[in-house]
């Protein structure tokens, strides 16, 4: 799009003023149709610049809405911004910096913005009041989800998300600080100054990306000068400062334990997209000493009869965009106010010019000097009135009522002003209750989270020179309690506006419906029904209506609606309280909260030590926890993932095979107490393993099951190593730190984790000595007499690489495990495939890992579930009974000790063609599947290539009293149901001469 | 949250693992009554509102267990110390004695 | 590859990045290289073996073990605290580093020189990509010359040694997590251009299968 000459403006842009770069033209669209605004604009700004004042449809009624607000509390303005996959719907266009090819489309009609057929909703008004959900479609339930939710879902709506992935990117940041002050008004102003003076680090959040508040949008002076222009002399001075991080376009949108905020900056959403290297946003995560929370305060409404009408907005919008934004809201204008800050957003309207036909003020006495400025500047004063109903698609005129006599007036804009709520946000974040002020006709904080203080307006100091006092204070008091010295600061000059409210909340005879919450369609009628019904708690009212439970969380809805409440039930609004707020303060995008952790950067990967060596072996790899392993080593001309299993199993069997088992815990035990500390650990004994040997030890947890098991050798007289589950490794070594340093510390056991040190390679089959003697030094013998079974060996392999010899065996063959130096891995993988290849050495993975153990019936994970005993998984004779050990009270319980319990069996299929299915139930022949009749599940399965049919592991109430018998394997899910033999858990070489061999 | 670890610092709770109450103790594997005893320190914990004693691991950072005093009310953290400096000078020693040194 | 929203994306995540210039085109504002030169290995001491140890330390290296999360060095050899009366200790041209600290007597020694991925990490952005993986502290009023956090970066354990006033650090992450380190570094730093060296096989190089 190119830029229109710059010497054009648009229809309602004021000849001057605005913090708004007039030399710069940026163009957009809305709807497709191309409009142009400026650096500074908002979109909101710049739709009104142009007299666009239709920009959506309401969410259940499909109602005509326009802009009512100028910033982040906007119920009604939200557009979809961008694009295919940056596509974003539920963007207020208040709050959404305009930039050049911004496209905007409006949301939520059907077909277009002027003519949408779904407003039909509004004549279906006496349905679709509140808890319409619960009443209308509670019967007959089966049409629920084929009628109801997608005729709704049609019906009503934000918008669309985008169908494509997300392309842009995330990220997280850490911050660390004295004071955070949340807000850039006057009083965060002067916090963020008053601590910066003292030394101290500040953070200044401001969520918008022109820092100042409310002084950009009013035109009270401070220190005899334009309010704007003592922010932009403050903020230079903050800028120059190393101990003041500023950060714009950056919202605090929460408060976490122990002084933690979390924050979310815009980066690049000004941008057409972000520059190259750019994240979109950042969720920064604050700590902060002291925290202010300088957030200001939103205008309510005053809820009467056509009130959402485009065209109607709030005073202080009107004000902001004249003095801001350099925007006529609208030509002619009317003001409905109950407060004295209305009279002077008006009279800066009219002194920006735009036309004011009116100020009709609830109240019948208005301060003496606001009537004379009024009469001064030539605008009607109505003290006494209401307004009672609008007209025109958008607004076109009011009606209002002075003293029971109706009038008509002609206006295009009603500015309208209920009073002012401190953004108090933030302090609800630890529970707090806001409090209500009968002076103010307004919530103010209650308890705040430790360390945080609301400052100024947030904090019900409403005006311009309470505000800066009350920061410059509340900065003193936060660097004094952090103990720096503040050196006395003069409060700069400036008045205190008049600020008199009478509370008016409804005008209860005016005609059409009345909105108190518009972004979620809830009337003042709604609220009368729900009190009918007999609904009196706040938080009741707020679910039963759906009153702020809308993405604005009800900025501008929520007093208005509890007091038009406190009215129906005569308590008074005190009494009737007020729902608190809870994170987010406003919408963030999920995307932010991932960071970079998305897709395969989800969490961090880890990679064994011969990663490198398994990728150049064609391997396929398979997450097992955080670690890629290699899964199988297809060759060229398998077309099978079992084909390959099978083939890597034969040949382990027949000749010889090896896997990375580096994966596996490792865990350096020293000291003295180590044997001791590792009997109280295991079940089984290893105070008395001799030097040079390891064994197969199980450990529990406390309550009796198991937890892990493993390998343990002993190294030294006071050193051992221990092996844990991949899975289970972190869980282990964090339960041995528990039990040295809470149960025994009297222990001497010094323990290190050495998982990472070591590569360690599993070396299988007949031919195993064969290779392994080929590869270590020489003078090293590996023979079985030199190193049984069992047996543990520190010697050099490859020309003095250190290394490990641990004769375990996993698969049943005769095994080593070899471990070397982590870095030398894949030297080792290398040498052991040399050396091999006259055996036909054959690379396997964790499939066929799997079948071998299967095959030998060694339990894994899916025996070690957590609900296993030792005596489950047939291993209860390992228990010593001569000392104590973790879990072992425990585990004789009754329950435990109950030799009914579901116990390990082998199993294998009658039909000798046919799959099992691990998951599979357990079941007597002949009998229903019913729970009362489940005898167990199949946890584990496999295709035995040696036996040419599928086995499986399983837990058999009395299995191993069962050995013979058939058993019924269901497996509803998968649609299995066959006959299944119970036989002992070991299918291949029973009495272990092959790995004795 | 933010616990104040003896030896890194205040780190936020991310860093740590939670196990839970601190106040029971492993009873006496081979007093009479083990089981119940055991029982009791397995599954039953007090549930308080307020001042409360629990067991933290550092385990992103020096991998120590702590004890931290924290108000359930308010999530206030009140201290850590480290398990070992304030752990039973005699804890019970398990049955079998095979602790020789 | 300047049109990338998420730099790391291309590069395969089962090997680290490779040596180069990385995301930002110029000046890089973090200057990092791998170190393969170093022996490591834990230090721990035993229940009243403190005073003994840290003699011992003396006396062989002239170094006084750290009491908190600090680092102290002499003669090439640095002994950081992790934990109490727990330390790493790392040299360079010391491939036998694990068998002398051994042969001190009174602590647990344990060989580590394989176990961590180690990375010297400088440039004037550094300290701001620092922010974006560890969730401590690193202003200068708090954190300086000297001081070790073992943390969490970006879900990887990790150990940060301030080593310099630039600053630099040293950074060691577990061998396995080294590419996905690799990664998350170059996500952080991309916005800041990142320069990155390989260990090199120089003299310094001494990565013998020697030690211990």
């Amino acid at each position: 799009m190119s830029p229109l000459p710059a010497n054009r403006r648009a229809a309602n842009r004021l000849a001057a003023g605005g913090r708004i770069d007039r030399s710069r033209t940026l163009a957009f669209s809305f709807d497709g149709r191309r409009l142009d605004g400026h650096p500074g604009d908002t979109l909101a700004s710049a739709l009104l610049a142009n007299g666009v004042k239709l920009v959506g449809r309401s969410f259940k009624y499909h109602r005509p809405r326009g802009i009512v607000s100028a910033g982040p509390e906007e119920p009604n303005a939200l557009v979809e911004l961008r694009g295919g996959a940056r596509r974003e719907p539920n963007s207020r266009a208040t709050v959404t910096e305009l930039f050049d090819g911004l496209e905007a489309t409006s949301q939520n009609r059907w077909p277009s913005l002027a003519l949408d057929l779904l407003s039909v909703n509004g004549l279906l008004a006496p349905f679709l009041g509140a808890g319409f959900y619960y009443k209308t479609f509670m019967w007959p339930a089966a049409l629920w989800e084929k009628l109801y939710e997608p005729a709704i879902r049609r019906a009503a709506g934000l918008g669309r998300a985008a169908e494509a992935a997300d392309p842009d990117s995330y990220e997280k940041v850490n911050a660390f600080c004295d004071l955070l002050v949340i807000g850039s008004g006057p009083a965060g102003l002067m916090a963020a100054r008053t601590a910066a003076r003292a030394g101290a680090r500040v953070i200044l959040a401001e969520e918008d990306f022109l820092p100042g508040g409310r002084l950009n949008a009013e035109a009270l002076e401070v220190d005899g000068a334009p309010g704007h222009l003592f922010a932009a002399r403050t903020l230079a001075e903050l800028a120059g400062l190393p101990n003041v991080r500023l950060m714009t376009r950056t919202t605090v949108f929460g408060v976490y334990d122990g002084g933690t905020y979390g924050a979310v900056e815009k980066v690049s959403d000004h941008l057409p997209e972000p520059g190259p290297f750019q994240p979109r946003q950042r969720l920064w995560r604050i700590v902060a000493r002291r925290a202010i929370l300088a957030a200001g305060a939103t205008e309510r409404p005053i809820v009467f009869g056509g009130n959402d009408r485009p065209g109607v907005m709030a005073a202080g919008a009107v004000q902001a965009y004249a003095n801001r934004f350099g925007v006529a809201a609208a030509r002619q204008v009317a003001v409905f106010a109950n407060n004295d800050g209305a009279w002077r957003a008006t009279f800066e309207a009219r002194t920006a010019g735009l036309g004011v036909a009116a100020i009709i003020d609830v109240r019948s006495e208005v301060p003496p000097a606001l009537l004379a400025r009024a009469q001064a500047l030539g605008i009607r004063a109505i003290p006494g009135g209401v307004v009672t109903a609008t007209r025109g698609r958008t607004l076109a005129g009011i009606e209002i009522t002075v003293g029971g006599r109706r009038e008509q007036i002609a206006v295009d804009g009603l500015a309208v002003s209920g009073g002012w709520s401190p953004n108090l946000h933030l302090t609800c974040h630890h529970g707090g209750r806001p409090v209500w002020d009968p002076r103010l006709a307004a919530f103010v904080p209650g308890s705040t989270p430790p360390g945080l203080e609301a400052a100024g307006a947030a904090a019900g100091r409403l005006t311009l020179g309470a505000a800066l006092r009350d920061g410059l204070e509340a900065g003193a008091r936060a660097v004094a309690d952090i103990g720096l010295i503040v050196h006395p600061i003069e409060p700069p000059k400036a008045e205190d506006e008049p600020a008199g409210i009478a509370a008016f909340w409804h005008v209860a005879a005016s005609r059409g419906p009345a909105f108190v919450d518009q972004q979620n369609d809830v009337t003042a009628k709604d609220i009368a029904l729900a009190h009918k019904e007999g609904f009196r708690s706040v938080e009741h009212l707020k679910r039963y209506t759906t009153l702020g439970m809308a993405t604005d969380q009800g900025k501008t809805s929520n007093v208005t609606g509890l007091a038009i409440m406190a009215e129906l039930t005569g308590a008074g609004i005190e009494a009737t309280g007020t729902t608190i707020f809870r994170p987010p303060y406003t919408p963030v995008a999920l995307g932010v909260f991932a960071g970079h952790h998305r897709g395969r950067e989800f969490r961090p990967v880890r990679l064994t030590p011969t990663h490198g060596w398994a990728e150049r072996q064609g391997a396929v790899f398979i997450e097992t926890g955080p670690w890629l392993r290699a899964q199988y080593f297809p060759r060229p001309g398998e077309t099978d993932w079992l084909e390959t299993v099978n083939r890597e199993v034969k040949a382990v069997r027949a000749s010889v095979g090896m896997i990375d088992v580096s994966t596996f815990g490792k865990i350096d035990l020293q000291g003295p107490d180590a044997g001791a500390f590792l009997d109280r650990v295991y079940i089984n004994t290893f105070s008395t393993l001799p030097v040079g040997k390891a064994r197969y030890g199980v450990m529990l947890r406390e309550d009796g099951l198991v937890m892990d098991d493993g390998t343990t050798a002993r190294l030294g007289e006071s050193h051992y190593v221990m092996t844990t589950t991949t899975a289970n490794a972190a869980k282990v070594f964090q339960h041995l730190e528990f039990c040295l340093q809470v149960l025994w510390p009297e222990l001497d056991v010094q323990m290190a984790s050495v998982s990472e040190q070591w590569a360690q390679i599993a070396l299988a089959g007949p031919k195993a000595r064969e290779v392994l003697a080929r590869i270590v030094d020489a003078g090293t013998d590996v023979s079985d007499a030199a190193l049984p079974f069992m047996g543990v060996l520190g010697t050099t392999v490859l020309g003095g690489v250190p290394a490990r010899l641990f004769r375990v065996s996993f698969s049943g063959e005769l095994g080593y495990e070899i471990a070397v130096p982590a870095r030398q891995g894949e030297r080792l993988a290398e040498a052991l495939m040399a050396a091999g290849a006259p055996f036909g050495i054959t690379p396997y993975g964790i499939e066929a890992l799997g079948v071998m153990r299967i095959e030998k019936g060694h339990v894994s994970g899916n025996e070690l579930s957590g609900q296993t005993t030792a005596a489950d998984l047939g291993l209860g004779r390992m228990a010593s009974t001569r000392k104590d050990h973790i879990g072992r009270v425990m585990a004789a319980r009754p329950g435990l000790a109950d030799p009914a319990r579901p116990s390990l069996v082998g199993l294998k299929p009658v039909d000798g063609a046919a799959r099992l299915r691990a998951g599979a139930h357990l079941l007597p022949p002949g009998v229903p599947a019913t729970t009362a009749n489940d005898e167990g599940y199949i946890t584990s399965v496999a295709y035995s290539p040696h036996l040419g049919h599928w086995i499986g592991l399983g837990l058999l109430a009395r299995g191993p009293q069962r050995l013979g018998e058939r058993v019924r394997a269901y497996d509803p899910v998968r649609g299995g149901d066959l006959e299944v033999e119970v036989c002992a858990p070991c299918f291949l070489d029973p009495k272990g001469e092959r790995l004795r061999g | 949250m933010r616990i104040p670890c003896p030896f890194c610092g205040s780190r936020d709770a991310h860093e740590f693992s939670y196990l839970g109450d601190a106040t029971p103790r492993r009873p006496d594997p081979a007093a009479p009554g083990a089981e119940a005893a055991f029982f009791d320190y397995v599954y039953l914990r007090d549930n308080p509102a307020g001042a409360f004693e629990e067991w933290w691991y550092h385990a992103a950072g020096c991998r120590q267990w702590l004890k931290v005093a924290r108000d359930t009310r308010t999530h206030a953290i009140t201290g850590a110390v480290l398990a070992r400096d304030v752990a039973a000078p005699a804890a019970p020693t398990p049955a079998g004695g095979e602790t020789a040194r | 590859m300047a049109e990338m929203s998420s730099p790391a994306h291309p590069l395969s995540h089962t090997r680290p990045i490779p040596a180069g210039h990385h995301g930002r085109p110029g000046t890089a504002g973090v200057v990092a290289r791998w170190r393969e030169d170093l022996a490591i290995a834990t230090l721990a001491a035993r229940h009243g073996g403190e005073a003994a140890l840290a003699a011992a330390m003396d006396a062989a290296f002239g170094l006084a073990l750290p009491a908190g999360p600090k680092a102290a060095g002499a003669n090439g050899v640095s002994a950081l605290g992790l934990a109490p009366r727990r330390w790493l200790v790392l040299a360079s041209q010391r491939p036998a580093l694990a068998a002398e600290l051994a042969g001190l007597g009174g602590g647990a020694v344990t060989e580590q020189s394989d176990g961590y991925a180690v990375l010297d990490l400088a440039g004037p952005e550094v300290r701001a990509v620092l922010a974006k993986l560890v969730a401590v502290d690193l202003d200068p009023a708090v954190f300086s010359t000297g001081d070790v956090v073992a943390s969490s970066l970006a879900h990887i354990g990790a150990v940060l040694w301030q080593t310099g006033e630039e600053p630099t650090y040293r950074l060691l992450v577990g061998t396995s997590f080294a590419a996905a380190f690799s990664h998350t570094l170059l996500a952080a730093a991309a916005e800041y251009g990142l320069d990155l060296a390989d260990a090199g096989r120089g003299p310094e190089a001494g990565r013998g299968t020697g030690r211990g």
